[in-house]
């Protein structure tokens, strides 16, 4: 299906409503990005998700698209509860998929020979890795009380401060969680892994504020030229992708048995209406899932700081590592939004996007009411992560939505193919960034060139009015799963 | 006996990972398709106890009975730790295998995780009819 794209401004860009679409696409990219999106079928899954029930305004793209499986990855849409789905490859199976970031008293000239060290430190502490389990294991009945409880579940056994809590998105925990509707599978692959990275593209990196783009945002965001920060990406492990598996396969059935009347162009949009018991045993499922990957980054930014509490001899007073914020890219919520003028309350999904709340903005906790909520952009491995600040354009036209990282460009194929012969960790070396990763094949696999700029992406999203820049942040020692 | 052969393609996807496998008929391509899946995630060191495990998977179709009983197969791996050697199917009939594998306990220090995948997608799945045999492509969530 050939896509044709209508250039609306400099950022963007209009798939028309065109056969089965129920409304049109809107894609958020430059002339660059837009070209490179177009070399993938992204844009097909965009005008996919446009045929599903109840979708409201635009199937809307980041600019940090890529294909995924039914959804793509950077999409948002947003469904009203009345006659609207639910599509947990809307959410993704590593569900609350998200990242966190830390700053620090530290200033990185005093810190550079100690930068191996402290990545030795923390590879040797943060359990990461396939197959790798965590600290903190869990009975059915300990999982249940994380699966509602959360980030604050953490903090009650001494991982991290209740103040921790209000810079968590949704206070890092949902509600609605309901752990009578998990499979015994889900709890199984729950029980030792909390504490745990993850592998893949989950990583956490010791990292130095590179350039101040707004004085007044990152004073108040507590960031400084020249900062050590700490930056984790990491989602619900093995409990998260068990329940969008369990689940999706029980909407496929059901649709199979014509309990669901939508044709689906592509089985991976398998959903199910809003008001339905299925639907509601799957966010209640979610929300658990929710709740473990809130639960699970809190207890890594607390292994975090006890491993360089201990790595560089010092005191917490002079590390003084606080949290700046956490926010999820994969998952959906129940928000209001104002459509046509009226309070409407949908369910928003956002795979590979992240939420962006402007100033103002009743959710945001008193200190960052006047700027917006932070918005992290993890950079792929080797260049800059980014700090932004929610915006007005967010709520206008993206569900208060914004991108959520750089967006795949090359296979995992082609990059190992392409890397041959190469030492990616050497390379990294050279530009004073020292690497330590579990997987034989992650390097290779997870290089800078197979993603695409991410410099270019916060471009995008800062001229679109989504959410707009604070802060660039350059990696100093990476740990890998 | 099960197939031990596993031949298979990978396939070219942005954010995750294909494999294309052939068979001569269904019981040859599920069975490869199996042995492909692990043979990607895991190089298996010197083998330990071998256990038999007897289980059955249902689908709505053949494309879905090839995502089930995949993920039947990773699950014994992610939830119970227990690497497939060999895939043995018994039956298939309609859209349901009985089936016999041979699993061997993951052991961290001799064997090596080449790939986490979280799941088997459905997204572009197929099972088709092909030169006289049978051909299966599959995406992993990585």
């Amino acid at each position: 299906m050939a896509i044709d794209l209508q250039k609306l401004d400099d950022y963007r860009w209009l798939i028309p409503r065109t056969g089965a679409m129920r409304v049109p696409g809107l894609v958020f990219a430059d002339q660059e990005l837009k070209r490179s999106i177009e070399e993938d079928q992204s844009l097909t899954q965009v005008a996919n998700v446009a045929t599903l029930p109840g979708i409201v305004g635009h199937s809307l793209a980041m600019p940090d698209i890529h294909w995924g499986y039914g959804f793509p990855i950077g999409g948002v849409a947003a469904f009203d509860m009345a006659d609207g789905i639910i599509s947990p490859g809307g959410v993704g199976y590593d569900i609350n998929c998200g990242c966190r970031l830390m700053t620090t008293r530290l200033h990185a000239h005093e810190l550079r020979p100690l930068i191996r060290e402290m990545v030795s430190a923390l590879f040797r502490e943060i359990p990461s890795g396939v197959g790798s389990t965590g600290a903190v294991h869990l009975s059915k009945s300990r999982q249940a009380e994380v699966a509602v409880k959360g980030a604050a579940w953490a903090v009650k056994n001494g991982f991290g401060s209740p103040s921790d809590l209000e810079r968590t998105e949704d206070g890092g925990a949902m509600e609605g969680a309901d752990p009578s509707v998990l499979s015994e599978r889900t709890i199984k692959r729950g029980r030792n892994q909390l504490g745990t990275l993850g592998s893949g593209n989950h990583f956490l990196e010791i990292q130095v504020v590179d350039q101040i783009l707004d004085e007044e945002k990152a004073s108040c965001f507590g960031l400084f030229q020249g900062q050590v920060t700490l930056f984790i990406h990491s989602g619900s492990r093995g409990f998260g992708h068990q329940i969008c598996d369990d689940f999706l396969k029980e909407m496929i059935s059901a649709t199979a048995r014509g309990e669901t009347t939508m044709a689906l162009p592509d089985r991976q949009l398998a959903c199910a209406p809003l008001g339905s018991d299925l639907a509601r045993r799957y966010l209640s499922a979610m929300a658990c899932a929710a709740n473990y990957a809130w639960a699970n980054r809190q207890i890594l930014m607390h292994l975090t700081r006890e491993t360089l509490l201990k790595a560089l001899s010092i005191r917490p007073d002079e590390l003084g590592m606080e949290l700046l914020y956490d926010v999820c890219h994969n998952i959906a919520k129940k928000e209001q939004h104002l459509i046509n003028g009226k309070e409407v309350l949908l369910c928003v999904h956002r795979k590979g996007a992240t939420r962006a709340l402007p100033p103002g903005h009743s959710l945001l906790p008193d200190r960052y009411r006047t700027v917006g909520q932070p918005v992290l952009i993890p950079g792929d491995m080797g260049t800059y992560s980014y700090v932004l600040a929610g915006a007005p354009g967010a709520m206008e036209l993206s569900f208060g939505s914004c991108c959520h990282g750089a967006g795949r460009i090359l296979s995992r194929t082609r990059a190992v193919k392409n890397a041959k012969g190469r030492a990616i960790h050497r390379e990294l070396e050279d530009k004073g960034i020292f690497v330590q990763s579990r997987g034989k094949r992650t390097l290779k696999e997870e290089m800078p060139e197979a993603y695409k700029d991410v410099s270019r992406v916060v471009d995008v999203v800062h001229g679109a009015g989504l959410a707009l820049k604070v802060a660039r942040l350059r990696p100093l020692g990476v740990i890998k799963g | 006996m099960g197939s031990t052969d596993t031949t298979f393609t990978l396939l070219d996807h942005t954010a995750d990972l294909g494999i294309v496998v052939t068979g001569a008929d269904l019981r040859d391509l599920f069975e490869k398709a199996a042995l492909s899946m692990m043979k990607i995630m895991i190089r298996k060191g010197p083998a330990g106890e071998t256990a038999s495990i007897r289980f059955s998977v249902s689908g709505e179709d053949y494309a879905d009975l090839m995502v089930r009983w995949l993920g039947e197969i990773l699950y014994l791996f992610e939830g119970e730790g227990l690497v497939m050697t060999h895939a043995k199917i018994d039956s298939i009939s309609g859209f349901h295998i009985e089936a016999t594998l041979k699993t061997v306990p993951f052991n961290p220090e001799e064997d090596e995780v080449l790939t986490e995948i979280k799941a088997v997608t459905y997204h572009r799945i197929q099972v088709v009819e092909k030169n006289g045999g049978w051909k299966t492509t599959v995406i992993f969530d990585l």
